[in-house]
């Protein structure tokens, strides 16, 4: 068999390997992203009017009281509550879909940087179950005023057990995936995915024991609590943003990564660096000021990862910039990688102290989350969907107006919103 | 209480353990030595450098670029 033959085989072999689990994944992970929207809509629209569906129309309330069971049209009203729908929207959209989106591609990617079919697909698919069972759980707990009202550890001890475990067959996948890979060069990818894996399922426990199971007391639990939240942030959805980014830039274009070293000494400067930075949204807290100014120095010592990053993808689509007109991965992709390095930046600048004062507590901080979620993650995220969906399922996509109409339409609503919340925050502080 | 501080503590060696063996492991198995080499690792034979691997549904990039030239629009010129 030819050599380029050989090497399609090997690659629809893998793709056909992730078929379901993947799927799996990104299927559930759309799902709460629609969901989690709604819920964020609501929660939006309920902090200017509080007064916006405060409850069911009659007729509404009538027909459920009919064909449901009593108290349900009550419960209802009260999870429709700003203090239950806003942890709803951001464990909807962190956990629900954020997660579940970066595990599907990062098996994806896995199993084909490590050029192996996937090995135990079926322990992939069933800790997708197990998290979605956690996210319907969990979701329902929020509802129902069962919040922890910790922010981003919501979820009651019993759920996170869950997602801990889901998480953690993951993890031990990835491991068997890189012992079992085809020998060669680890791809800068892989680093990424496999510091992720690991990472992640520490913090989250760690925080969630100091939290829950053995609470730290007064300031120190708050401490914590940034560690964790910003942590969830740099060391989970970045690293596998940047995994997918570093792999899809230079294989759609068909150009290698600009400079391979950048790329290699951005993932241990950000390995060194990030997970610092929580302390920062605590400037102005009742904390030591060592550990505050400590973590100022550590955001800013971000920019070093960031633009080191910033200048390995812009030189590698350099005299490329043309093919965005043909792709929808790269336009998703350099879309989410260039939000990455302002969304970053922006965030050092803010961990000053003189622009904190200003800009804490006010919708500035809101428009930077969105920056850094929806503007990087979530579109280089819709960029490895449109990229790997097809070659899991062997159908193109349906219509190429409706990838422009969505990418446009994200990317002029997610513009609109930085820039309109980010104004505001400034105005209120 | 205790066995949570062990078992927190314990994460913290081993966390921090691993990332210096990570280190030392990739220094050692030559990850960090001929690195320009390594960054063509995603491509192949059947997907080779210069290669655009993804267009919109239903999009012949070559027939495009055809097409443009005709038409005396400007046409890709990639630097690969």
């Amino acid at each position: 068999m030819p050599g380029d033959a050989a090497d399609a085989l090997e690659r629809a072999q893998v793709d056909a390997s992730c078929r379901v689990p993947v799927m799996l994944f990104f299927a559930s992970a759309v799902f709460w992203l629609v969901v989690g929207t709604l819920f964020g809509l609501i929660a939006s629209y309920k902090l200017h009017n509080p007064l916006f569906i405060i409850e069911l129309s009659p007729w509404l309330s009538s027909l459920l009281e009919k064909f449901s069971p009593a108290g349900t049209v009550e419960l209802i009203n009260a999870s429709l509550t700003f203090g239950r729908i806003r942890p709803a929207h951001l464990n909807a959209v962190a956990y629900g879909w954020a997660a579940p989106v970066g595990l599907g591609v990062a098996v994806w990617l896995m199993a084909r940087l490590c050029r192996v079919p996937l090995r135990f697909p079926l322990l992939v698919s069933a800790a997708g179950v197990l998290w979605n069972i956690g996210m319907f759980v969990g979701i329902g707990v929020l509802l129902s005023g069962g919040s922890t009202s910790i922010e981003w550890l919501e979820f009651p001890p019993f759920v996170s057990f869950i997602l801990f475990l889901s998480f953690a067959l993951i993890s031990i996948w990835a491991v068997d995936m890189f012992v079992h890979r085809k020998p060669g060069h680890v791809y800068v990818s892989q680093w990424y995915i496999m510091a992720a894996l690991f990472w992640f399922p520490w913090l989250y426990g760690t925080a969630n024991m100091l939290i829950q199971l053995i609470p730290a007391q007064g300031s120190v639990q708050a401490i914590v609590n940034w560690w964790y939240g910003h942590n969830a942030l740099g060391l989970w959805f970045t690293p596998l943003g940047l995994a997918a980014a570093y792999y899809m830039i230079p294989k759609v274009i068909g150009r290698p990564v600009y400079s391979y070293y950048l790329s290699a000494f951005g993932f241990w400067a950000l390995a060194l660096f990030y997970s610092w930075n929580g302390g920062h949204h605590l400037i102005g807290g009742p904390l030591p000021a060592w550990l505050i100014t400590s973590s100022i120095v550590a955001s800013v010592m971000m920019v070093i990862p960031v633009v080191v990053t910033a200048i390995n993808h812009h030189m590698t689509m350099k005299g490329n910039f043309q093919v965005l007109r043909y792709s929808p991965t790269l336009r998703f992709v350099v879309f989410g990688a260039m939000s990455y390095t302002l969304a970053s930046l922006q965030g050092s600048s803010m961990a000053f102290r003189d622009l904190n004062t200003v800009t804490h507590f006010t919708h500035y901080t809101i428009g930077h989350s969105h920056l850094g979620l929806y503007a990087f993650y979530t579109m280089i995220m819709f960029g490895c969907i449109y990229y790997i969906v097809p070659r899991l399922l062997g159908r193109e996509w349906v219509s190429a107006r409706l990838i422009k109409i969505h990418f446009w339409t994200c990317a002029y609503g997610i513009v609109a919103m930085v820039l309109i919340l980010s104004v505001g925050g400034v105005i209120q502080g | 209480m205790s066995f949570y501080y062990i078992l927190m503590l314990a994460s913290m060696v081993i966390l921090g353990g691993s990332a210096v063996y990570a280190l030392y492991w990739a220094a050692t198995r030559g990850q960090f030595s001929r690195m320009e080499q390594g960054a063509k690792v995603i491509f192949d034979q059947g997907e080779p450098v210069g290669k655009v691997t993804d267009t919109f549904p239903g999009l012949d990039m070559e027939k495009e670029q055809k097409r443009r030239a005709e038409k005396g629009k400007k046409t890709l010129k990639r630097k690969v």
